[in-house]
């Protein structure tokens, strides 16, 4: 349940909320009317569940977890690509057969998993020049260089993008299936790449194995690399603000001889990719990416890192769109990618 | 239980293939009887939603058509046709559904050609058996 009860109409969420900056939207006055009137609001499906204005209210409020019960059931907002993928996880709870397509079958025999989560269907949808799927072969080099031998857990999506859109009963159904996947493996200890999965599978799951995000297995791991790049990191709300993990991904950038230069908006303060849970990419949320990118820009760095696929794909995605007009001279990785090809043929 | 009667579903673009099917119709051509035609204005007019949401709804099996490479009414929506569609079968293939996507080219002057089509992809639909999608969808 949402604590919505708490709060006292200080306003500071609406004061730090990123897409008040682009768009008349208020977390107060949804509260208000909300606790007071009973009356729903379409701010809802404005929020961006980015938890900025979480982070920086006095009284604790947890307003995304308020916007995803308010979500539930209802008729969904501005989905991205036509719901595409939210048709896919739909149809995936219906089939059997379906999981992720990857092929390494990695050391069957151990006790760690790594799941790659849905980036077979970015490759297959998004016409970027990103390879998703090198995120699960440079993941898994990784883990092996670091001598962790994982297998491929392949299991169906992880539902966190229901979940946010207010399907819950597929979630629930996910849920369902993939706990009794992750049973049937047999592992004690489950590796995501992605920040939402890590997010998912921690906190929304009830899951017999410990989960855990792959930079904070790497942040003490001696890859032998000494790239001598300057790099900028960019917190995506799942792993930063929802999970606080904020300084294994720099670590493990640091141990790997990179210099880590941060943005204006670090940490708990950093601004979102604009785009959660698939919705709501539109001309509001691209003038959010637009000003990510120019402050990845100020920093003077040549890689700007994230953790989270989808980060990645709507920064890549706005970065090709402004090329005709501006020049971003850095490129935009995954921590695992900008690491694997690093430690390049070894 | 009655024998297995795939439900097709075909969409046409209104420049080629929609008046290819009426050819076959006027040439009194015969086919089966098990797909329903939707026509669209051009082929790229067919988002991956359509086929998913059609699956999702119980169909056994998609045929897209469209004129030919090159002959496009709008000069080159079919190109883009091509590669989203090869993207689904992609995709369609992961989700346990592949062979049930199926793109032809047929031009307005292939009556023929879209009896053969329809007739061989009723029979390859009707090999596969019916999509684990279809709960009870009476025809």
């Amino acid at each position: 349940m949402s604590n919505i009860q708490l709060c006292y109409q200080c306003g500071k969420c609406t004061a730090i909320c990123p897409v008040r900056r682009v768009v008349k939207t208020s977390p107060r006055s949804t509260i208000y009317n909300n606790t007071v009137y009973r009356t729903g609001s379409d701010d809802i499906w404005n929020c961006l569940t980015c938890g900025l204005c979480y982070d920086g209210c006095p009284q604790g409020v947890d307003y995304p977890e308020f916007v995803k019960e308010e979500r539930d059931s209802k008729e969904d907002g501005d989905l991205a690509h036509k719901g595409v993928f939210t048709l896919l996880t739909d149809m995936m709870t219906d089939l059997e057969e379906s999981r992720t397509s990857l092929d390494e079958a990695g050391n069957t025999d151990s006790k760690i998993g790594y799941y790659p989560g849905c980036l077979d269907f970015h490759d297959m949808f998004f016409n970027l020049d990103v390879d998703f799927r090198s995120i699960a072969d440079s993941s898994m080099k990784l883990l092996n260089s670091i001598d962790l031998d994982p297998k491929l857990i392949k299991m169906k999506c992880c539902g966190h993008d229901q979940l946010w859109q207010g399907d819950k009963g597929t979630f629930e159904k996910l849920k369902d299936q993939n706990t009794k996947l992750i049973a049937q493996s047999g592992i004690e200890k489950l590796v995501t790449s992605c920040a939402e999965c890590y997010r998912t599978l921690s906190q929304d799951y009830d899951l017999p194995v410990e989960v855990v995000h792959i930079s904070q297995l790497l942040k003490d791991a001696d890859l032998g690399i000494d790239s001598k790049t300057t790099v900028t990191y960019h917190d995506s709300c799942r792993l930063g603000r929802h999970m606080g993990e904020y300084e294994a991904p720099r670590e493990a950038l640091a141990s790997a001889g990179s210099e880590v230069v941060e943005m204006k908006h670090n940490r708990n303060d950093s601004w979102c990719c604009g785009v959660s849970s698939m919705m709501n990419c539109n001309d509001r949320s691209k003038a959010l990416r637009k000003a990510r990118l120019d402050e990845a820009k100020d920093t003077g760095a040549q890689v700007l890192i994230t953790t989270c696929p989808k980060c990645l794909a709507h920064l890549n995605c706005m970065k090709d769109e402004q090329e005709s007009i501006e020049q971003y001279d850095y490129d935009i990785k995954d921590l695992t990618v900008f690491l694997a090809e690093q430690m390049g043929g070894k | 239980m009655a024998e297995f009667e795939p439900n097709i579903l075909t969409f046409n673009c209104n420049w080629c293939s929609y008046a290819g099917a009426d050819l076959a119709g006027v040439s009194r051509l015969q086919y089966p009887t098990n797909n329903r035609i939707v026509r669209v204005m051009c082929s790229s007019r067919i988002e991956p939603t359509f086929i998913l949401e059609a699956l999702k709804e119980g169909a056994d099996g998609i045929l897209v058509t469209g004129c030919h490479i090159g002959d496009c009414h709008y000069i080159e929506g079919n190109v883009h046709t091509d590669e989203r569609m090869k993207e689904m079968m992609d995709a369609l293939e992961h989700l346990g559904l592949g062979g049930r996507l199926r793109l032809e080219w047929v031009s307005a002057a292939e009556g023929k050609k879209f009896q053969e089509t329809i007739t061989e992809f009723v029979e390859n639909i009707r090999a596969l058996g019916p999509s684990p999608l279809r709960k009870g969808v009476d025809d």
